[in-house]
């Protein structure tokens, strides 16, 4: 990756917070009736941990994301970081959403100097945003603007985006569905580099069992919503993964049975 | 001739091998461009020689000018010949300016010489030449009384209409008070608070820099406030997890979003601003090109209101092409859209 070692510099924010999800319950109104989208929800996620959130197409993992983020609170439990209750956003956690939502109106590199300018510390930090900029390749494109991006790209400005921040918690949400295959496989070990480079604690929502085994060091699957923990599965592999690995063949037949899936396989 | 065979035969210059790659489109150039430049020069001769059914002054100044416009015609094709650049632009100008030359040709015969639209409410060409040539203080006067009053007036209501907009946008406590408001006053023609204006303000001029202010600061506000109400709600989501406060996500967010709808409810708030800009110095301002077209209709000096108009044109499609020039350098980022 083009830029890696212009990062080896840097301070490393290791995670040393743990994330703690505590009976988390939380529903939304539609129409007036309730829907319940979370029932019950609880793990505990260690400092530097990577997590797969892993369950059925609108069983609730975005929701669960978006009160770990803070932009909602939970009609039920707490989600605490050490033993304190998130109460709101914080740059330590920050969410790459599974649309880039680049700003349209910003260059690139305004763009991924998005977090540092609300914080108030572009001043001192600027050289953050070109580390951040040659971590994911993108330096020769810092003056386009979004629209001249390819999805590929435009999601590395969003994780470039989140990065420049160096959150303790990093939060995907199907960050990569939207890319093509190739692209696809060569960003999930972009991220697990830049987790075992950075030391963040990684959570990461994904409809796709294969991309949560090559990534994640543990998988806790949903049921359908209102979603509940099906199963929490440590993934005991060695990076970099195959996914030819027997090892991860056999966790993946196990999930997709999980999943209700094990006769398409 | 020469002009033909040096275009199709020229063998130097980098046009000329153009020329022969695609003759096509050069013969029916020279051609439009002869045509063009006989109607101009026709226009000149029929002026100069034809006596005139009223008098009206200027007539070899005007023969003059159009010699001169058939002259540029033909000096602007030769000059294309070896720069290509101005040549498009030049071709380009052809079909117009035959149209214009036959236009003012049958004018001029129709107005000025044979006298049949009616006299003299039709002056011919020359007629408005003397106009500008002769009074051109007082059209210069019009224009910058009239720049100045716009100016004050769509700078005022653009201010005031997109704080309003982003207010609305923005607070459920002002939306309660002011919406009501803005339903209830907005669709009223600003004109009709023409007469209360005129008498609640000082002065003419600060009644009809409110007129002005009105008119262009309803449709800004409202467009405004729907750019800031239909900002995708993911932006601000992504600006409060990087730690954001509400000022920046008014400032950096929803501000910047809303822009391209701002810009809407500017020209809007433009277009209809000019019909206020008129009426208002028609009505009471004694200054401006309005008063001079009501000045210049007390003196029945058709030829003078014309010109004022053709003036007044050019005035309100230049602050227009004005305004799409600050819409594409501060929309920059978008794609080009449409063209002035
Ligand atoms: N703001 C909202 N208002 C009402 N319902 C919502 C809202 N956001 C999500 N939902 C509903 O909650 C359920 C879970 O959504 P989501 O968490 O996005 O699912 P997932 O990310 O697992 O696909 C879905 O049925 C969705 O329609
Ligand atoms: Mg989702």
């Amino acid at each position: 990756m083009v830029g890696a070692t212009a990062y080896a510099h840097e301070p490393v924010a290791a995670a040393t917070r743990a994330l703690d999800v505590h009976s988390v319950s939380h529903a939304y109104t539609l129409e007036g009736n309730p829907l319940p989208v979370l029932d019950n929800v609880g793990f505990r996620v260690e400092p530097g941990g990577f997590v797969a959130l892993l369950g059925p197409s609108g069983c609730g993992k975005s929701t669960l994301l978006r009160l770990v983020a803070g932009l909602e609170q939970p009609v039920r439990g707490e989600i605490r970081v050490d033993d304190k209750a998130i109460a709101g956003p914080d740059p330590s956690r920050v969410v790459v959403f599974q649309d880039p939502t680049l700003y349209p109106w910003r260059s690139v590199y305004d763009n991924v100097a998005l977090g540092l300018e609300a914080q108030g510390l572009l001043k001192t930090r600027r050289h953050r945003v070109d580390e951040a900029l040659a971590l994911v390749g993108l330096t020769p494109f810092k003056k386009a603007y979004p629209h001249q991006l390819s999805g590929g790209m435009a999601q590395r400005v969003a994780l470039a985006r989140a990065l420049v921040n160096d959150p303790e918690f990093l939060i995907l949400d199907e960050p990569l569905g939207k890319l093509d295959s190739l692209t696809r496989i060569s960003m999930q070990g972009e991220i697990v580099r830049l987790w075992q480079q950075k030391g963040f604690t990684a959570l990461l929502v994904t409809h796709d069992v294969e991309e949560a085994l090559v990534m994640a060091t543990r998988i806790i699957v949903f049921s359908d919503r209102p979603a509940t923990i099906k199963a929490d599965i440590p993934v005991d592999r060695d990076y970099p993964r195959h996914r030819d690995d027997p090892g991860l063949v056999e966790l993946r037949r196990k999930i997709l049975g999980l999943l209700g899936l094990e006769a398409t396989w | 001739m020469t002009l033909i065979t040096t275009i199709l035969d020229g063998q130097e210059s980098e046009a000329s091998s153009l020329s022969r790659s695609n003759p096509a489109i050069k013969i029916p150039a020279v051609l439009l461009a002869l045509a063009a430049s006989a109607s101009w020069l026709a226009t000149a001769a029929v002026t100069y020689y034809m006596p005139d059914v009223i008098d009206f002054g200027r007539v070899p100044e005007f023969a003059a000018l159009s010699i001169l416009i058939a002259a540029a015609l033909i000096a602007g094709v030769i000059a294309g010949i070896r720069q290509p650049a101005l040549g498009a632009k030049v071709r380009r100008l052809l079909p117009w300016s035959l149209a214009l030359g036959i236009f003012t040709l049958i004018w001029q015969l129709l107005a000025g010489k044979l006298g049949v639209l009616p006299q003299p409410f039709f002056p011919p060409p020359h007629g408005l030449l003397e106009v500008f040539t002769d009074d051109y203080p007082k059209l210069i006067e019009g224009v910058l009384a009239s720049l100045r009053l716009e100016f004050l007036g769509f700078a005022f209501g653009a201010i005031i209409g997109f704080w309003v907009g982003v207010a609305l946008g923005w607070s459920r406590t002002f939306g309660y008070w002011v919406h009501p408001i803005m339903r209830f006053i907005g669709p009223v023609p600003s004109i009709a608070w023409l007469p209360i204006a005129f008498f609640a303000f000082p002065s003419s001029f600060s009644a009809s820099i409110f007129l002005i202010a009105l008119t262009t600061g309803f449709p800004v506000a409202v467009l405004t406030w729907s750019g800031v109400a239909s900002v995708n709600p993911a932006y601000y989501d992504v600006a409060r997890t990087l730690g954001a406060n509400e000022r920046f996500l008014i400032f950096k967010v929803a501000i910047p979003a809303a822009l391209p709808h701002v810009f809407v409810g500017l020209f809007m708030g433009l277009g209809a601003s000019f019909a206020v800009l008129v009426t208002a110095e028609m009505m009471g301002v004694k200054a401006g090109l309005g008063f001079y077209l009501q000045w210049a209709q007390g003196w029945a000096a058709y030829a003078n209101m014309y010109a004022a108009l053709i003036v007044m044109a050019v005035m309100c499609t230049g602050l227009v092409s004005l305004l799409f020039k600050i819409r594409d350098r501060v929309l920059s980022y978008q794609k080009g859209d449409v063209k002035w």
